[in-house]
């Protein structure tokens, strides 16, 4: 299934307005808490002292009043309050949108005497303080008794009218929430989006670049800003590395070139004169000369490809093998050419010898060995093959009784193409680099220098046991 | 004509003696930049054939040296060296020809010819000298028009003397021109040679000016012949 990318923007954007909103939630929900609870004490306090202000009335003066009066309305508020004044369980006097029943059960008493306590004799407001309800509506209800205890006074009010001035606040609180939420995601938008400006300019750049421009990358402008600069940073240094590789493989390939020049000149130099040629021998020679300039041609463009796919970094697939087995193998292989020679080859390889290979590589790597060792040995020469274990490592050992190589020749063994020079051997000038990359990709130390033994070149390669 | 082959890759080196050998020429055969420079200084070749991948030496360096002790030849630089800067530092170095292999072996003679031709001041590929009139590249002669058969030897004798014609050749030198090495010179092999020439192309062509050695000399201006 296809995940699409993640973009910083977005994420960054949801992350800071998912942030703003919590912040502002728990700080609206917090205050709200607060608000209400003070509300909720203020309009109790005020229910009180309207309470505490008709008890005051009535015993100035009501007594004598028309019972069934009615209190007019004088706010819009003012149908979600509601009194009623009580005396001797009559109803005295009410607020229009009062019921006629009592709000809540007058208290009675046997012996004439007021029972409930009057808020300003004890200002026990609480236990005046009660909801009920009324016909399907909450009210918040507080009952005083008069100083003559025959008088109560009951106030109510709407429950519903409190909740409306909490909600209003609430809304008060969460409206510029809302409004300013989209106009703070636009702003976060734009600042991400222009702090990301450089981003785009490098991507942009890279974009449009041709594969072969491995030229350092700049940012337009100034410097790259600070969080950019290691990766401008890293890629410059990915781009030099390209650069060598491309350079190294260029350079590779135009030197594969050129050697294969050689060859081919020779291939058709002998075979133009064979074509001219009258003598029989003398055209037999140059035929046989441009056989073998073609076997020379292939074993050239074969050490190629080996190197090629050598340096194309694959790891080979490895498995346990016995070194000793297959270095008798490729001996068998060499050893003809060698006695045709008149070389005396010894081959000290008896003991198996296990260790991790590629067994293809390995043999490639052994026969560029044993190959050198016939060809660049003079005829007669002593060549001495020997495989014995070095501690927790096999050692293999090519050495021989030819002319050796000298230090400036030992330093320029492994550059490609480097031929040691006045064998009149024609060899690629490449098995040393292949042996040189073989050992390397099985882990393998390789030296070369003067056999003390025969005097000649001295190759020796340790493996690590398996 | 006597040339000097420096290449180091058995293969190209025996069979650029050979096809050169058919078209004519004696071909010696170095092997390494410092036999190639040795040589050069050592005998009068004609011309020079040179891989600059040498070993010992680079046909470079052999070139410079040759060219800094005051050796003239013709140098024919032949390798597969194909960039221009090569190119340019050859010819700088002092080449006269810079070949890329591989070559045709037809051209390359025709080149080595040129480069003889020119470093003898001629323009035209044919020797004339007196009413003989001698072609490099179809090894032929003519005398007032008419086919001379001459022996290889009589050929290269006839042709060194044409080149330097007006000019006295030893007869060390003229050993030099007609034998590459490994070849057997019989001690007056020079003068059988020239004394079939005379019996050819009438007495007087060749004089012998005693002591010193051979020449053929072109007729003064004016002089009808």
């Amino acid at each position: 299934m296809l995940r699409r990318p993640s973009s910083v923007q977005a994420q960054l954007l949801a992350s800071l307005l998912a942030a703003v909103v919590l912040v502002w939630s728990v700080a609206t929900a917090v205050t709200w808490r607060d608000a209400s609870h003070e509300l909720e004490e203020l309009l109790d306090s005020h229910l009180a002292q309207a309470a505490a202000l008709l008890v005051a009335q009535q015993a100035h003066g009501l007594e004598h009043d028309d019972s069934s009066m009615d209190a007019p309305t004088l706010h819009r508020y003012a149908p979600r309050v509601a009194f009623q004044v009580w005396h001797e369980g009559q109803l005295a006097l009410r607020s229009s949108n009062a019921p006629t029943e009592p709000m809540v059960p007058l208290v009675r008493s046997a012996a004439g005497q007021a029972a409930p306590v009057s808020p300003r004799h004890t200002g026990a407001l609480d236990t005046a303080l009660s909801t009920v309800d009324i016909a399907g509506t909450a009210w918040r209800v507080f009952t005083a008794l008069g100083a003559e205890s025959d008088v109560q006074v009951i106030v109510g009010e709407q429950l519903a009218s409190r909740q409306a001035i909490g909600l209003a606040m609430l809304r008060g609180m969460l409206w510029p929430l809302a409004l300013s939420l989209p106009l703070l995601a636009a702003l976060v938008w734009w600042a991400v989006h222009r702090g990301l400006a450089p981003l785009r300019t490098l991507s942009q750049q890279l974009a449009v670049r041709p594969p072969h421009d491995t030229t350092a990358v700049t940012m337009p402008g100034a410097q790259p800003p600070a969080e950019m600069a290691p990766l401008v940073d890293a890629l410059n240094g990915l781009l030099d590395r390209i650069k060598d590789m491309v350079a190294s493989e260029r350079r590779f390939t135009a030197d594969a070139a050129h050697e294969l020049r050689t060859p081919i000149a020779g291939i058709r130099a002998q075979a133009q004169v064979a074509l001219a040629e009258t003598d029989a021998e003398e055209r037999r020679h140059a035929l046989l000369a441009t056989l073998a300039g073609c076997d020379r041609a292939s074993h050239l463009v074969e050490q190629l490809l080996t190197l090629s796919r050598l340096e194309a970094g694959n790891a080979p697939p490895m498995q346990r093998l016995d070194l000793s087995a297959l270095t008798r193998q490729v001996a068998a292989s060499v050893v003809p050419m060698a006695l045709a020679r008149r070389q005396n080859w010894s081959l000290d390889a008896d003991q198996a010898s296990w260790i991790m290979g590629n067994p293809a590589l390995v043999s490639a790597l052994l026969r560029n060995l044993l190959d050198n060792a016939m060809r660049y040995s003079p005829d007669g020469a002593e060549v001495a093959v020997t495989l014995a274990p070095a501690g927790d490592q096999v050692q293999l050992t090519v050495e021989d009784s030819g002319p050796g190589l000298s230090d400036d020749e030992l330093g320029r063994l492994g550059q490609r193409f480097f031929r040691v020079l006045g064998s009149g051997q024609p060899g690629s000038g490449l098995g040393w680099s292949i042996v040189q990359r073989i050992a390397a990709a099985h882990d393998a130390q390789i030296r070369a220098g003067r056999s003390s033994r025969l005097g000649g070149l001295q190759v020796s390669v340790r493996w690590p046991a398996a | 004509m006597r040339i000097l082959l420096a290449e180091d890759d058995p293969l190209l080196g025996d069979g650029l003696r050979a096809g050169l050998r058919q078209a004519g020429f004696q071909v010696d055969w170095v092997r390494d930049g410092q036999a190639a420079e040795r040589e050069m200084r050592a005998h009068p070749y004609a011309a020079a054939v040179l891989d600059l991948g040498l070993p010992r030496l680079d046909g470079m360096q052999v070139l410079s040296q040759v060219r800094h002790a005051g050796v003239r030849l013709p140098v024919l630089i032949l390798t597969a060296r194909d960039a221009i800067p090569d190119r340019i530092k050859g010819l700088d170095a002092g080449a006269d020809d810079y070949i890329v292999k591989p070559i045709d072996l037809d051209e390359l003679a025709a080149r080595l010819r040129a480069l003889v031709r020119r470093a003898h001041g001629q323009a035209d590929e044919r020797l004339h000298v007196g009413e003989v009139v001698l072609d490099p590249a179809s090894r032929s002669v003519h005398r007032q028009g008419q086919p001379i058969g001459l022996s290889p030897r009589e050929f290269d004798l006839l042709q060194a003397l044409m080149l330097n014609a007006d000019r006295v050749l030893s007869r060390e030198q003229l050993e030099q021109q007609l034998y590459s090495w490994g070849q057997e010179v019989d001690s007056n092999a020079v003068e059988f040679h020239v004394h079939n020439l005379r019996k050819k192309l009438g007495a007087p062509f060749i004089q012998t000016v005693r002591g010193i050695g051979y020449m053929v000399s072109r007729p003064a201006a004016g002089t009808p012949c």
